[in-house]
């Protein structure tokens, strides 16, 4: 392992005249709340990635679990989707965010407000957080959802969501402001944007879509607006935010394009909600919209592109090259999701592809890469470098945790090709008018095929994963239990 | 290998641990000509940024009311009901079967001549026919449907498309005509048969009305 | 940039762009329109949902009918295959969307467009047995049986003029018939009101015999 080079802190005064904690004070200021948030994240991935192989299931089998009114298709998919987003991907960002802003700013949680019970309080949200996800998720079960896409939670359950986000979120944006580093990293700047937007997203799209609902005519640029914000403007930046801080430590080697970076990111801030547009293109939208849209999606090869220079382009020695640390190897898949994710948008955006690719498999394999991909990949990295060190000890089990990444990894791109491949196929034909549209559905067929192996791939990947927490966990619970600590 | 978690100081401090190396120019250059490219194609795909003009490509600067798009080949919309509604006995290549389905190609009933008029399609079309008939020299003894259940919109292309393809050169039939021969029809129930149609004089539809039928 | 004020603010003013464009704007401008006159009925385009509809919107939105089904005709200048497959006689503009309390426009084509599925498939009766099993009526089809929208009961005097045509399989054994519940009544109602073909200032309504002969 290569020699630490940072700056260590220990418990002597720094300029700023505060005292600057080490690490592992640090770490058990937050370690309660994080394990609630990361334990839960990974339970509801479980469930979504079952959800998920249940409809890709009856893509090809429509009346498998055909008898039940309530596990049709659309009522699943929704569920499926939201849970990816609020349960697993929301959930994890939250905490691998406030771990990693509480570690870049160097201060314990209990330094700020004068220590005013922040671990419970954010075990509070946190469980706050869950049981809105929980009793959202049982609501569109049962028939109560909004019918928004992505935001179909009944309005008391996004009321508690936001809520829930604010008692945390204040945390990581007072964190920084009473940070004990000096300069301010570009992880934390991409961490303070996206605890800010998160708030003005959801609201804002809650308010206008199901709160008090503005006229439909005007509905469709919201949402899409709402689909690419949450994407582009809370997940990825804390998925950023992990690989530009946590990625040069782990391979030894430091960001050396800080400018590029600072571009990168207001260029982010820029095209991120414009970039939902590619949803609407050609859609009933005035033309500037259309085109906004197309502009956007091409434009957001721009930030994709300065990630890749930045994080490839670091100077790195033969050590860092072969580290095979779980944590890198899933941060650099990120990083090339994300290129993937730009190159689709970028192709799909243009409006003669749109025209045919636009409401097929290449759309949905857009948004999996995204959110498998792009998101979930750093986050896992996240978490399998956070746990064990809030632990204190090692606690993964090796073998478990190689499996995951292989399984995690090959089933994404599985997924996402074959949904791309698929969609290319069936857009094609749909451009044919002579072509029906029945036909169409069985030519779809062996794609769908493919991407139920892909998605049970993904499955027993979420579920290695919590099998492997589970017992990371326990073991802590019952090693702290048995020596009294 | 395993990690060794406890010894990792993952921790803030971020002097010296970023630093700033000179951008290439093909970089910006590159990322200069991508977002001039965006300012570009905003300004001439946006309908001049108005609120009513729907269509990307309408370049509307001077203001004045929307624009209409081009209109959508009948043709195309022919095609396709032909495929779905035609090919079964009337074959793709429009050449029917021998002794059982009267050909398109060439023929007279689709084309006109001097003895059979648009106006004899079209009722062909909206009550079917029965009994014996005769195309191009030869005799037919089948039985066609109706397609009164077409909305005028869909007769007018399906003959609009069949007049246009395989070497037929025949006008496009106007979906008002379609409306005034069912309304004059109205009363019948039964498919023709050639005789009842052969004694209805031939008419050719009026000229085509200007393009701008429908409200502006 | 470092400190949390100068970055908020940053933060807040570059964000505020796609605000702007994309919530202020449309709330603003598209929020605020009304429907025309009708110069033939007298009445509004689009014209106004009858209750039936109203309550099969909430339907339509619980049942995730959104997950497969889109409800937009797409620009002209993008591509023609909407209108040429007949799923529409002209591309769709947000004043089409004025009746609706949801704008359930779509990602995804797994099933047939259906915003003018009330011109295309007229008839009530179609779309029960559709809703009842899709998969009888058009061989193939991935949407699955809504089967809870109806009750078979037993037959009472006479069939009901409400009891579905059933053939086959799906038939109710004999002395019993299925008929809809209220709720599938609000659907297909509201799927019935789904018509976009009347014509608009901002879009008018191409004739397709109307273009010259080529």
């Amino acid at each position: 392992m290569s020699e630490n080079t940072f700056p260590h802190h220990h418990a002597d005064v720094t300029h700023e005249g505060h005292v600057a904690m080490d690490s592992r004070a640090i770490d058990a200021s937050v370690r309660l709340p994080i394990i609630v948030l990361f334990g839960n994240a990974v339970h509801w991935l479980v469930v979504a990635a079952a959800i998920s192989f249940i409809l890709s299931i009856k893509l090809i089998a429509p009346e498998f679990l055909g008898g039940i009114s309530f596990l049709t298709y659309g009522r699943l998919a929704p569920m499926a989707r939201d849970l990816m987003i609020y349960g697993w991907a929301s959930q994890a960002a939250l905490a691998g965010g406030i771990w990693l802003m509480a570690r870049l700013c160097g201060r314990p949680l209990g330094t700020i407000m004068g220590g005013v019970l922040h671990s419970t309080l954010l075990v509070c949200a946190a469980v706050l957080w869950n049981v809105a996800v929980l009793l959202g998720t049982l609501a569109i079960f049962a028939g109560y959802s909004t019918g928004v896409e992505w935001l179909e939670y009944p309005n008391w359950a996004s009321a508690m969501l936001f809520l829930s986000f604010l008692l945390i979120g204040i945390w990581a944006v007072l964190l920084f402001d009473r940070r004990t580093t000096g300069r301010a990293e570009v992880a934390q700047w991409y961490l303070v944007a996206a605890f800010c937007w998160f708030p003005w997203v959801y609201g804002t799209a809650n308010l206008l879509l199901t709160w008090k609902p503005v006229q439909a005519s005007a509905q469709g640029p919201i949402q899409s607006w709402y689909c690419g914000s949450i994407l582009s403007l809370w997940l990825l930046p804390v998925a950023l935010a992990a690989i530009y801080s946590l990625l040069p430590r782990l391979l030894g080697c430091h960001l050396n394009r800080r400018n590029l970076a600072t571009l990168g990111f207001w260029l982010l801030l820029l095209l991120g909600g414009w970039n939902g547009m590619d949803r609407l293109i050609g859609g009933p939208v005035p033309a500037w919209m259309t085109s906004a849209g197309v502009v956007a999606g091409v434009l957001f090869m721009i930030p994709v592109a300065i990630v890749m220079i930045n994080i490839l382009g670091m100077p790195r020695n033969a050590e860092s090259l072969a580290s095979q640390a779980i944590p890198s190897k899933f941060l650099i898949m990120g990083v090339y999701s994300l290129l993937g994710v730009g190159l689709l948008g970028a192709l799909a955006s243009l409006p003669d592809i749109s025209a045919s690719v636009r409401f097929t498999g290449v759309t949905e394999g857009k948004t999996q890469l995204w959110i498998l991909g792009a998101i979930s990949l750093p986050l896992f990295g996240v978490l399998y470098e956070a746990i064990p060190q809030l632990l204190g000890r090692d606690c993964w089990n090796a073998a478990l945790s190689a499996r995951h990444y292989i399984l995690t990894v090959v089933g994404i791109w599985m997924l996402v090709s074959i949904m791309v491949l698929g969609g290319l196929f069936t857009g094609l034909a749909l451009s044919d008018p002579t072509v029906s549209f029945l036909n169409i559905t069985s030519y779809a067929y062996p794609f769908h095929l493919m991407e139920c192996a892909a998605q049970l791939l993904l499955l027993v990947a979420a579920l290695i994963l919590g099998g492997n927490i589970t017992r990371a966990l326990a073991s802590d619970y019952l090693f702290n239990k048995n020596t009294g600590k | 290998m395993n990690h060794d978690h406890q010894n990792n100081k993952f921790e803030g401090g971020g002097e010296g641990t970023e630093t700033n190396r000179p951008l290439s120019p093909w970089l910006v250059g590159s990322f200069m000509l991508a977002l001039c490219w965006g300012g570009f194609y905003l300004a001439f795909n946006s309908g001049g940024f108005r609120q009513d003009v729907y269509e990307t490509n309408v370049v509307n600067w001077a203001g004045g009311g929307a624009q209409a798009a081009a209109p959508v080949d009948p043709k195309v919309i022919g095609k396709r009901l032909y495929t779905q509604n035609c090919v079964v006995c009337h074959q793709s290549t429009g050449l029917g079967v021998a002794g059982q389905f009267p050909p398109l190609v060439g023929s007279e009933w689709v084309n006109s001549d001097s003895k059979h008029g648009d106006n004899h399609l079209v009722m062909l079309m909206l009550n079917g026919l029965q009994g014996s008939m005769q195309v191009l020299g030869g005799s037919y003894n089948n039985a066609m449907p109706q397609w009164k259940q077409l909305t005028d919109d869909q007769i007018a292309a399906i003959l609009t498309y069949i007049r246009s393809d395989w070497g037929n050169k025949g006008d496009a039939i106007d979906p008002a005509f379609v409306a005034t021969i069912r309304k004059e029809q109205a009363a019948q129930n039964e498919a023709w048969t050639q005789a009842q149609l052969m004694a209805m004089a031939p008419v050719k539809q009026p000229a085509a009305a200007s393009a701008a039928t429908a409200t502006k | 940039m470092h400190r949390l004020p100068t970055l908020l603010s940053g933060i807040f003013m570059v964000f505020l762009t796609s605000w702007l464009g994309l919530v202020a704007y449309p709330t603003l401008q598209l929020g605020r329109l009304s429907p025309v006159a009708d110069p033939e009925t007298g009445g509004t385009l689009p014209s106004v949902y009858g209750g039936q509809a109203v309550a099969g919107q909430r339907i339509y939105a619980t049942e995730g009918c959104i997950s497969c089904h889109s409800q937009q005709v797409r620009q002209l200048s993008v591509t023609n295959t909407d209108i040429e497959r007949g799923w529409g006689t002209r591309p769709s503009v947000a004043r089409d969307y004025l009746r609706d309390s949801t704008a359930f426009l779509g990602s995804r084509r797994l099933g047939q467009d259906l915003s003018n599925v009330g011109v295309r498939l007229p008839d009530a009766k179609w779309h029960y047995v559709h809703l009842y099993h899709p998969s009888a009526v058009c061989r193939g089809s991935l949407m699955p049986s809504f089967r809870d929208l109806f009750i078979v009961r037993k037959i009472q005097g006479q069939r009901s003029d409400e009891a579905l045509d059933l053939k086959g399989a799906d038939a109710p054994k004999a002395g019993y018939e299925v008929v809809p519940t209220a709720e599938a009544k609000n659907l297909v109602a509201y799927l019935l009101s789904l018509r976009h073909e009347y014509p608009l200032p901002e879009a008018p309504v191409k004739k397709a015999g109307a273009a010259q002969a080529k």
